[in-house]
């Protein structure tokens, strides 16, 4: 395994070149190239401001030299053996141990480490949040659909997930603003950013008027939260499926009488309709954590409405919720399509080893329902899954270069794109190589997570 | 069923573990935050202290001058004062006060379209920063909006020498930068020199102030510049230049790369500091400004906080205006049209057209010459042809809605430097006909299109910027005119990077482009021969030694009539060779919450942003306090 392990490793150094050459040369052959020219933008520059520029740039960058030697500059850099920098630009003595230096951005004139360990703790949260929660729904509703194959859940669940996945997500993240952070109609969440302004003067956690306040809310927030996850624990499914009808109905309800202040029309019908069924499969799902979080959520939910309704004034609403609440939309925009794509994939590779021998006999000889799915046939169907994992690692960083854009979120992905448009090679560079060495180290981890699943897989 | 126990408690163990990291992150979170606060606090508690420690030094003095018996109260010095700050650029400010809602308090909330990369002055290049460092840096005059005259702002006064080399200016007493230091003309000597300094990342500041030779501090208060030559727009040069505060820059001249790839470091006199002048980063996704609580000028200012967001979706910016949390929008010609029907807006907020004189004119440039030859637009027939063939009107109405003004020349309409007697070229088919026919154009085989005497077909490409919809729109309109007149046009798109180097190497036949403008502006760099050089922006390749005279007379003209009627000159030549086919300027439109009150059009443009600040929220309109 360790000589494996070396090996993948040691084969990571001349894919890693190539990936930073073809960048190179793509972005030096790009239509205008990379010049100190295209580095002036100022149309309104005189010539010699403008000449002082460009030979400003030609000194920090060294762009008036030959391509290769540009690159070889830029390996020499990164890499940490070479020869040292001088500032004048010149090269210096041989040394082991210079470091590496990722190099200074041309657009924003400042290190590219620095600018990247600014942007990544917010890709990083983002991606922290969604991809959990994408991998725990995905399970969740491709198991049931694997199991109900052909039937009523199955169907509608394949239905509604190849909707979802057919939504782009830059029309998802807009509709979103316009329908829930619009005057306009919901007005439920703000139309971007990570933090409202005046949440930064404020308490960590929310604060409340009185102690009386902070009893009353929490007993409504506990109180409902306990109340529907043990409703949806303890109930037969067709009395849960009823419990989502009645909340989901009283949802739509409320949200149209929010909009319109109507006491009834046509919207309050096709909302309640939509809502119930929606809340209906919810709570019919047979998978018990998803059930509860689901419940939890809720609960906490309209435990703070209806606290809110019972006269609790929150004096501060708190970092911590202003946070969550404009993590809300971007979160959901960010993980619909990875959702519905890995939720049938689990389904199919289910499926797959449901029909398959082994779980033939593992029923024949009387294992129960619940072992056969968790301990035979899930275990099986992961190979898949932890392909498609090993994508994660980059994504991670990656970001979403839309939804960042959409949400006003300062994230990697708009880094990237914009360093792209920019064509500014070193953050460019730096970005793939980052990027590059995590897919590398995802397909590595893959590999090992092969073995660690399926003990028919072996590097020895 | 021992199995699934097993499980499930396994389940519970790690879900327990990850509460407990998340609990633990939150925490760290908690601490950390509670720590900027803290920090927050001791920075605003240093600066009280070094106030309270001036305030006792300046009492001491004024204990000691007492006793000494020194102090006389002669001289009525607060009337003086007021009637100077009346003829200052404070005048209008101090009008709005007297307005009887005038309140202070309240946030005005902006929003950017693109992220900043850095505030710090000289090393930002971007519009936004700009609009930012103006509430922030003071220069010594400002212009007056209401008659374009400059006024002073730091400076009491000032004498332009007889041969216009030499201004001094007398600043005022008692100026202050927001960290309580006294400014002097020993800043603005500095300011100077730090922007001469090579080390310092300001190529483009460097050779704006390059025609000064020299600036020295007379003394405490006064201050002269020396220039190289005579140039025409000295006073705006000296005047304009934003004054940085010795204190806090010189460090920076010992360690230049911390200046150059600072982000945040920005302090002056202005009415808005930031809170931190040392440690803003663009990763906090917005800008906040608060009130210089010891500006030194006869006005407050009326906001407590500027603060601009970034928000790059467009239609999220218009949906955070419809909420309410931002109080402008600035909107295109089309969305302005179909946003005044929508009474969510229109009652909330209040519009505005105007033009800003900086914003600039569009025009087509006819590339003269292209790989050392000429080309069939080096003729002025076919110049003033195509230009009688743009009809600028019908653009404007049907593309831009009318919101603009039809261009006749650099010169901007309403600024002295435009001769009222000059209008627009006209839009004539019959006269461009005739006069392509004079260049030796006509259709020869009966096809439609022109030719030439050797019978090549009247063709050629129009470079534009392709992500503006309504240039792609005004292009694919001209081509049509200029079809009906024999002419095939091929519209070609193109990425900004890519015209850049077109422009470099004059590869083009023609362009349309818009260049930004101003109150009195030079056309030496788009016009003059020499600047067809390589890199120029005389780009394409027009040379008119005549006009060259004119415009060297005009620049080196320190009298301003006299320099007026050479530009007249220089403007008669460029409407009758027609190097640009001029467009037209367009207006801004923009809505504003309707609380802010006192908004006017100026010749400026609107007075939203502009400094001292002139507009204001009512008390019972205040929103934030």
């Amino acid at each position: 395994m360790l000589h494996y392990l070396l090996r993948r490793l040691l084969l990571m150094v001349p894919t890693l070149l190539g990936i930073t050459l073809v960048v190179f040369v793509v972005m030096a052959a790009a239509p205008g190239g990379i010049s100190a020219q295209t580095l002036v933008d100022g149309m309104e520059l005189e010539p010699q401001s403008r000449k002082a520029l460009e030979d400003y740039y030609n000194k920090l960058y060294g762009l008036d030299q030959p391509a290769p030697v540009q690159y070889l500059r830029w390996l020499n850099n990164i890499s940490p053996i070479g020869f040292e920098r001088n500032t004048d630009g010149t090269l210096g003595a041989f040394s082991l141990w210079k470091g590496s230096d990722l190099g200074t951005s041309f657009r924003y004139g400042r290190d590219v480490t620095d600018l990247l360990a600014e942007r990544l703790p917010i890709t990083l949260l983002l991606n922290l949040i969604s991809i959990p929660l994408i991998y725990a729904l995905a399970i969740g509703i491709g198991v049931q659909a694997a199991r109900d194959r052909g039937g009523r859940f199955d169907v509608s669940s394949n239905i509604f997930l190849l909707g979802l996945w057919s939504v782009p997500s830059m029309l998802a993240g807009v509709l979103f603003i316009g329908f829930f952070a619009s005057e306009q109609y919901w007005r439920w969440f703000p139309t971007g950013g990570l933090i409202r302004r005046e949440t930064a003067g404020e308490t960590f956690l929310p604060l409340f008027a009185s102690f009386s306040d902070v009893v009353i809310a929490a007993v409504c927030v506990a109180g409902l939260t306990l109340l529907l996850m043990q409703l949806l624990s303890r109930l037969s499914t067709t009395y849960r499926q009823w419990l989502g009808v009645l909340i989901g109905a009283g949802l739509g309800y409320l949200m149209a009488l929010n909009l319109y202040g109507q006491w009834f029309a046509g919207l309050h019908v096709a909302l309640m309709l939509v809502l119930a069924m929606l809340m209906r499969s919810l709570c019919g799902l047979q998978n018990m954590p998803l059930r509860l979080a689901i419940a939890g959520s809720l609960g906490l939910g309209l435990g703070l409405s209806i606290a809110a309704q019972l006269g609790v004034t929150f004096l501060q609403n708190g970092y911590l919720l202003d946070r969550i609440w404009h993590l809300v939309l971007p979160i959901i925009a960010l993980s619909y399509g990875g959702l519905a794509f890995l939720a049938k994939l689990t389904r199919s590779s289910l499926l797959e080893n449901l029909a398959a021998d082994y779980t033939r006999t593992a029923r024949a000889k009387g294992v129960d329902e619940e072992s056969v799915l968790w301990r035979h046939v899930f275990r099986n169907s992961l190979l898949p899954l932890i392909t498609v994992s090993a994508t994660l690692l980059p994504s991670l960083l990656a970001g979403s270069v839309i939804i960042e854009s959409i949400f006003s979120i300062d994230g990697m992905g708009k880094l990237a794109v914009e360093a792209v448009q920019t064509r500014d090679r070193e953050l460019v560079l730096s970005i793939t190589l980052i990027s590059g060495l995590l897919t590398l180290f995802g397909y590595l981890l893959a590999d090992i997570a092969y073995a660690l699943v399926d003990p028919r897989v072996s590097y020895d | 069923m021992k199995n699934g126990q097993s499980g499930i408690s396994r389940l519970g163990f790690w879900v327990a573990i990850s509460l407990v990291v998340i609990l633990l992150l939150l925490l760290m979170v908690q601490i950390d935050r509670q720590w900027t606060r803290m920090d927050d606090m001791r920075r605003i508690m240093n600066e009280q202290s070094k106030d309270i420690r001036s305030s006792r030094t300046l009492l001491r003095e004024i204990e000691k001058a007492l006793r000494s018996g020194q102090l006389t109260t002669g001289k009525p010095l607060a009337s003086d004062n007021e009637v100077d700050a009346k003829a200052d650029g404070f005048a209008r400010a101090l009008e709005a006060m007297e307005e009887p809602d005038f309140a202070q308090g309240d946030w005005l909330r902006l929003a950017f379209a693109s992220g900043l990369k850095t505030l710090t002055p000289l090393v930002s290049a971007d519009a936004y920063s700009a609009d930012v460092q103006n509430y922030v840096l003071e220069s010594m005059l400002v212009r007056n909006p209401d008659t374009l005259k400059w006024q002073g702002l730091l400076a009491d006064d000032w004498q332009t020498s007889a041969d216009g080399q030499t201004i001094t200016f007398t600043l005022k007493r008692g100026i202050t930068f927001s960290d309580g230091e006294p400014m002097t003309a020993k800043d603005v000597e500095f300011t100077f020199d730090f922007i001469m300094n090579e080390a310092i990342a300001a190529p483009r500041a460097r050779a704006y102030l390059s025609r000064i030779a020299s600036v020295k501090a007379l003394d405490e208060y006064t201050v002269e510049f020396v220039f190289s030559e005579p140039y025409f727009n000295s006073l705006q040069l000296a005047g304009s230049l934003e004054i940085l505060p010795e204190h806090f820059y010189s460090r920076y001249l010992e360690n230049p790369q911390i200046f150059n790839e600072s982000r945040g470091l920005l302090m002056g006199s202005g009415p808005y500091r930031l809170a931190d002048p040392e440690n803003w980063t663009p990763d906090f996704g917005a800008v906040e400004l608060i009130r210089n609580h010891r500006y030194w000028g006869p006005v407050n200012p009326s906001f407590d906080r500027i603060i601009w967001r970034i928000i790059e979706n467009d239609s999220a910016r218009l949906t955070t205006f419809r909420n309410g949390d931002i109080d402008v929008y600035n909107a295109l010609p089309r969305e302005f049209e179909n946003l005044l029907e929508d009474e969510a807006i229109t009652d909330r907020s209040q519009y505005f057209e105007y033009m800003s004189p900086t914003a600039g004119y569009s025009f087509i440039a006819w590339n003269q010459s292209r790989d050392g030859e000429e080309t069939r637009f080096a003729d002025k027939r076919v110049r003033q042809a195509m230009s009688l063939l743009t009809d600028v009107d019908r653009v404007l109405e049907e593309i831009f809605l009318g919101y603009g003004q039809p261009a006749a020349s650099p010169f901007m309409v309403g600024s002295d430097q435009h001769d009222p007697a000059i209008t627009p070229m006209p839009y004539d088919v019959s006269k461009a006909k005739a006069l392509l026919d004079e260049a030796g154009y006509a259709d020869r085989n009966g096809d439609g299109i022109l030719e030439s005497a050797d019978g090549k077909p009247f063709e050629f490409e129009l470079t534009f910027f392709q992500d503006s919809d309504d240039t792609r729109r005004m292009v694919l309109f001209l081509r049509d005119l200029y079809a009906r007149a024999g002419i095939v046009m091929k519209p070609k798109p193109t990425e900004w990077s890519v015209m850049v180097e077109d422009l470099l190497d004059k590869d083009f036949d023609a362009i349309t482009l818009a260049w930004t403008s101003g109150i009195e502006i030079d056309i030496f760099q788009m016009f003059h021969s020499s600047q067809t050089v390589e890199g120029g922006d005389n780009f394409i390749n027009y040379q008119n030694p005549e006009l060259d005279k004119v415009i060297e007379a005009a620049r080196a003209e320190v009298d301003e009539e006299k320099r007026m009627e050479l530009w007249h000159e220089a403007e008669r030549i460029l409407v009758q060779d027609q190097p640009y086919t001029f467009l037209f300027r367009r207006n801004t439109m923009a809505f504003i919450d309707e609380r802010i009150k006192n908004l006017e059009k100026t010749d400026l443009g609107l007075n939203l942003m502009s400094v001292p600040v002139e507009v204001y929220v009512p008390a019972e309109l205040q929103l934030h306090r």
